[in-house]
């Protein structure tokens, strides 16, 4: 195996450690979270399966990366300070609750009286679940922030915009599965008028994180000089915010101000799509504009 | 007790690599792998313009961010300040790779041999390393144990690397480090490196 010319530059060097498998988990940990979050709002037991199985999905991928996968247990061993060990019990939390929620709501099960709709018991299971569900969403960008090493992650804005960009993808993939999903109807167009709120989320935080950034380190501003004007500026440009932001947004105003049920139905499939494409991008260009500073 | 660490005087090193296949020898890491390198920069204009060399290696940090960020514990720090990794315990999830900014770490993937027809007897040998873990520079640690220097320090032929005692004042580390006002590489981080850098 031959080493890379450019490891023995100095120079700013990129991280090249996470590739598709991890990147596809942050994608689908996060959007399985997400869309196992709203379920629970919607109170729609199927829209909850789906979100653990996309969730399950995720994990396996993460698992895969790993150099040593049938050592992934040891990975609960330092919660005190690794992002990674909490981030696996955040997720077996998720597991855990989500089951227990799901088999509570299955139709048709007999519930003893201390279990049933409206108990305390019943309304702290599915806080936790809640709780359980947001912490997956935004354990990730924990895991990115922290780090010195790479300029571009070290900042606070990862967490948010992870939370808000997984909500924006589990609505997404809800909105595309409603016409499989068993139990009761969507409200199609309430869901999509509330992900253009998430979309001008999403927008002001992807904008202020690459504000913040191209007055930071020198790798970070690099990053910034590769997202806006070099090799990834087609992608992050016309892609994450055209594609998957802009484009959406305007789009929707037909759904905004309320036009015929047939268009809305046709209308949230492409707009759904166009988020989900955006989503993924977004997090693919984090992995690909991760640069450790010179070390000169 | 000790902490060990390293002084590396840029003024004297010529980039001829030794560092570099020293290290390889002694630990016998696998092909594309380098516990220690050599990097270069080409600085100036002609005709002024020269080579820069700057050999690195695991900084073996006050403050380890790679121990600090490891899910299982497999990566740990000695009372003498050595970093080490347990391979036994290692995930390959190279979480200390992302975290580290001077890069001294490498993903082993498995097949570690340099040449396409296999490995040489030297490899068969010498190179144990179970696959899909993380490696990094020990600082010879078996070799300080026998109080001996590391390999790299060892072989310098120019002995721009001076290893030692950190935290004792009379040692030749310790009085080079203050004489000659030696600084880390990126001390912002704030991971308080035990390799030092005078000159350059």
């Amino acid at each position: 195996m031959a080493a890379r010319i450019d490891e023995f530059l100095i120079d700013v060097r990129p991280q090249r450690e996470w590739g598709w498998l991890v990147i596809s988990y942050l994608f689908l940990g996060g959007a399985g979270a997400g869309l196992f979050l709203v379920s629970l709002y919607l109170e729609h037991l199927w829209a909850g399966v789906l979100g653990l199985l996309v969730l399950l999905v995720g994990t396996v991928l993460l698992l895969l990366d790993l150099g040593r996968p049938e050592r992934f247990w040891r990975a609960f061993f330092r919660p005190q300070t690794s992002w990674i060990s909490r981030g696996c019990f955040f997720i077996t939390l998720l597991f855990v609750l989500g089951v227990i929620e799901l088999a509570l709501q299955w139709p048709g099960l007999e519930l003893p009286a201390w279990l049933s709709e409206g108990t305390t018991l019943r309304t702290s299971l599915r806080v936790a679940g809640g709780g359980a569900a947001v912490l997956v969403m935004i354990y990730t960008g924990f895991v990115l922030a922290p780090s010195p090493a790479i300029p571009f992650w070290n900042s606070a804005f990862f967490p948010i915009i992870f939370f808000a960009y997984s909500l924006l993808a589990g609505i997404d993939i809800l909105i595309l599965t409603s016409p499989m999903l068993p139990g009761p109807s969507l409200d199609l167009m309430l869901l999509e008028r509330n992900q253009n709120y998430l979309v001008i989320l999403c927008l002001l935080l992807v904008l202020s994180h690459v504000s913040v950034m191209s007055s930071s380190a020198v790798a970070a501003r690099e990053s910034i000089r590769l997202l806006t004007r070099g090799r990834w500026a087609s992608l992050f440009l016309g892609g994450v915010i055209g594609a998957g932001l802009i484009v959406p947004l305007l789009l929707a105003l037909p759904v905004v101000w309320e036009a015929q049920v047939q268009t809305v139905f046709a209308l949230t499939f492409i707009l759904a799509l166009l988020r989900l494409f955006g989503d993924y991008l977004f997090r693919f260009l984090v992995m690909r504009v991760g640069l450790y500073d010179p070390l000169l | 007790m000790a902490r060990y660490g390293m002084v590396i005087d840029l003024d004297i090193c010529i980039g001829c690599n030794a560092c570099t296949m020293a290290c390889k020898s002694e630990h016998a890491t696998p092909g594309g792998i380098f516990w220690g390198k050599v990097l270069e920069k080409e600085v100036g204009k002609f005709p002024a313009a020269r080579r820069i060399f700057l050999p690195v290696l695991c900084n073996h940090c006050k403050n380890p961010i790679c121990m600090e960020v490891c899910p299982t514990g497999a990566t740990y720090q000695r009372e003498d300040g050595i970093v080490l990794i347990d391979y036994d315990l290692c995930l390959g999830c190279r979480s200390c790779m992302e975290a580290c900014p001077y890069g001294p770490r490498a993903f082993y993937a498995g097949d570690g041999a340099y040449y396409e027809n296999g490995r040489t007897p030297f490899e068969e040998a010498k190179q144990h390393f179970p696959e899909g873990i993380v490696m990094k520079c020990n600082f010879c640690v078996d070799r300080v144990d026998q109080g001996l220097n590391p390999a790299c320090v060892q072989t310098c032929p120019t002995e721009c690397r001076i290893f030692g005692d950190l935290d004792d004042p009379q040692s030749e580390v310790s009085r080079m480090a203050a004489e000659k006002k030696a600084r880390p590489l990126l001390p912002e981080k704030g991971l308080e490196p035990s390799v030092f850098y005078i000159g350059g």
